[in-house]
């Protein structure tokens, strides 16, 4: 009779295991232990079941941030797409200085959101900034007002900038989508005679699908953390009313409320939960 | 009629490149602007073309160490993710047994986590192993971030292989190991190319990790050290902070333009594969 041998092989993966369980899962689960305590960061922590959680949706400025948060979220990628998908058309054909054009819009996509959102503030500080003068010199009218004293336009701001950096990643995406969709599936619809919105929406769209879900999904994730662009561009201003959760749950975490914060990091766990649970259950249903 | 909608593309693209365009251009103004320079005073768009500012940028505000901070960052963060994850990804391709689908499920599942969720138990945790303010603390909390994309891009990488592959270094004496490290990481350039292109500028650029773990002033990454700047100006000097920034994002320029072919390449890849 054949012992059965131990694969040891198999067991090449052990040091990412170990690498993620310890600076990955272990904090996770500690975090969810931690969010039911009123530790403070430093002296005893005291077991206070689910108050945190309660605070959290008693409190006025969290719900606050819950709601710029979803917006931010939902509104860039809504945009991001839209603005991506229609960079892809118009870039999927052939004519000069084509990789040119591709590099520069892909551009801004490299750069430190922080560093960007600085940058942006140079533009667009209100009375102050390049656009203010470069309009005032050519003696237009202020085109931005005084952006950063209202919670609406602040974050449509903050919203645009984004879109602004990140449609050409969405772009880059919706191309190699595009792309793959084989020239003889359109002429055989030219063929039949369908119209150029029928060839769009019942032949390109459909083909596209992939791309769609992969562009939605992780424009929504990626923006619910959001964090960068907002701490160089309002710090989270007017007031508290453009902070998103994950400065939110910084502050919380500098302000001594340790526990509390590390409760408000598992209601954001479980808002990111939903699209990720959505884009999983359609990649399952697409196999 | 084709004429004149092949003009209206054009234009378009034309209007989208200078759109992205003008931001940069509107920094490297300002960043070359005398210091006595009043901002509404004479033509706004062209600079005094003052190259001490970038003297002074680079002498006050520390970005040179940031500079190679990131740098360390960077490269360890990726030099650990690749080694790890490679063999990783070589595992779960190679041996489908129960152990491994558990691990690919686990990365699998923890893709999509940002950071933030785990950043603050995590930070005690790295404050007891004193690696708060530490590079390689970074490196760490970088690596597990990054982990899970690849893995993902070397097991599926490593799956389109034939296995004749493995079966032939076998029979030359090769192990586990060496079979991975001798013939199968060489033969998936393409997957670490991938790897490097998707998470590279995103670990550069870190910030929201860096504000718990980099603290100190001579550990700051770029980010850091750029809102640490910014902030003690509170507005001021424009010229000042605007060269800081042209530094800080002059690297990541020319790294993108020169391998802005692969770059693509690598992103249209790693995209529709995930």
């Amino acid at each position: 009779m054949k012992k059965k041998r131990i694969n040891w092989a198999q067991f090449l993966s052990l040091p990412a295991l170990i690498l993620f369980g310890v600076f990955f899962v272990y904090p996770l689960l500690k975090g969810i232990g931690m969010s039911m305590t009123n530790w403070d960061g430093m002296g005893e922590a005291k077991f206070v079941g689910l108050k945190n959680f309660v605070d959290f949706f008693s409190d006025e400025r969290a719900m606050h941030d819950i709601k710029t948060t979803l917006i931010f979220a939902i509104g860039s990628a809504v945009l991001l797409n839209l603005v991506g998908l229609g960079y892809a058309f118009l870039m999927n054909s052939k004519f000069r200085g084509k990789s040119i054009a591709r590099v520069i819009i892909y551009l801004p996509a490299i750069i430190s959101p922080l560093i960007m959102g600085y940058i942006w503030y140079f533009l667009l500080q209100p009375g102050r900034g390049f656009l203010y003068h470069a309009f005032s010199q050519l003696g237009l009218p202020d085109p931005i007002g005084n952006w950063m004293s209202s919670y609406p336009s602040a974050l449509a701001v903050l919203v645009l900038v984004n879109v602004w950096q990140f449609a050409g990643m969405t772009m880059i995406i919706y191309l190699a989508g595009l792309q793959s969709i084989s020239s003889d599936v359109l002429e055989a619809a030219l063929i039949d005679g369908a119209s150029p919105w029928q060839r769009f929406a019942h032949v390109t769209l459909p083909l596209l699908m992939p791309a769609i879900r992969i562009n939605v999904v992780t424009n929504i994730i990626g923006s619910l953390s959001v964090f960068d662009v907002i701490m160089s561009l309002t710090e989270g201003g007017p007031g508290y009313s453009t902070e998103s959760l994950s400065i939110y749950i910084m502050r919380m975490c500098y302000g001594s409320r340790t526990g509390y914060s590390t409760a408000v990091a598992m209601i954001l766990f479980l808002i990111i939960l939903i699209p990720v649970l959505i884009s999983m259950r359609l990649t399952r249903a697409k196999d | 009629m084709k004429g004149i909608s092949k003009f209206i593309k054009y234009l378009l693209i034309i209007a989208i490149c200078i759109m992205c365009l003008i931001p940069f251009y509107v920094l490297l103004v300002l960043a070359l602007n005398s210091p006595e320079r009043v901002f509404y005073e004479g033509n706004i768009f062209v600079p005094d073309f003052c190259w001490q500012n970038f003297i002074d940028a680079w002498s006050k505000s520390k970005i040179g160490m940031a500079m190679l901070n990131s740098a360390i960052i960077t490269a360890g963060t990726l030099g650990l993710t690749i080694m790890t994850g490679g063999l990783a990804g070589y595992a779960i391709a190679r041996h489908n047994t129960r152990y491994n689908k558990f691990v690919f499920g686990l990365l699998l599942s923890c893709m999509m986590i940002p950071g933030i969720i785990n950043t603050v138990p995590l930070y005690t945790l790295m404050r007891k192993i004193n690696a708060v303010n530490t590079l390689w603390g970074m490196i760490l909390v970088c690596s597990t971030l990054a982990l899970p994309s690849a893995v993902f891009i070397y097991a599926t990488f490593i799956r389109a292989l034939p296995k004749e592959l493995d079966e032939a270094a076998a029979l030359d004496g090769c192990t586990g190991f060496s079979t991975f490290w001798r013939v199968i990481f060489p033969a998936i350039k393409p997957a670490t190319a991938s790897f490097i292109i998707l998470n590279g500028f995103g670990i550069w650029n870190n910030y929201a990790q860096a504000v718990f773990f980099l603290q100190s002033r001579s550990k700051q990454n770029i980010p850091q050290a750029l809102s640490v700047f910014f902030q003690q100006f509170g507005g001021a000097k424009w010229h000042l902070m605007a060269s800081t920034a042209v530094i800080a994002v002059i690297p990541v320029i020319i790294i993108f333009l020169v391998f802005q072919k692969q770059f693509i390449q690598g992103l249209t890849d790693g995209a529709l594969k995930g």
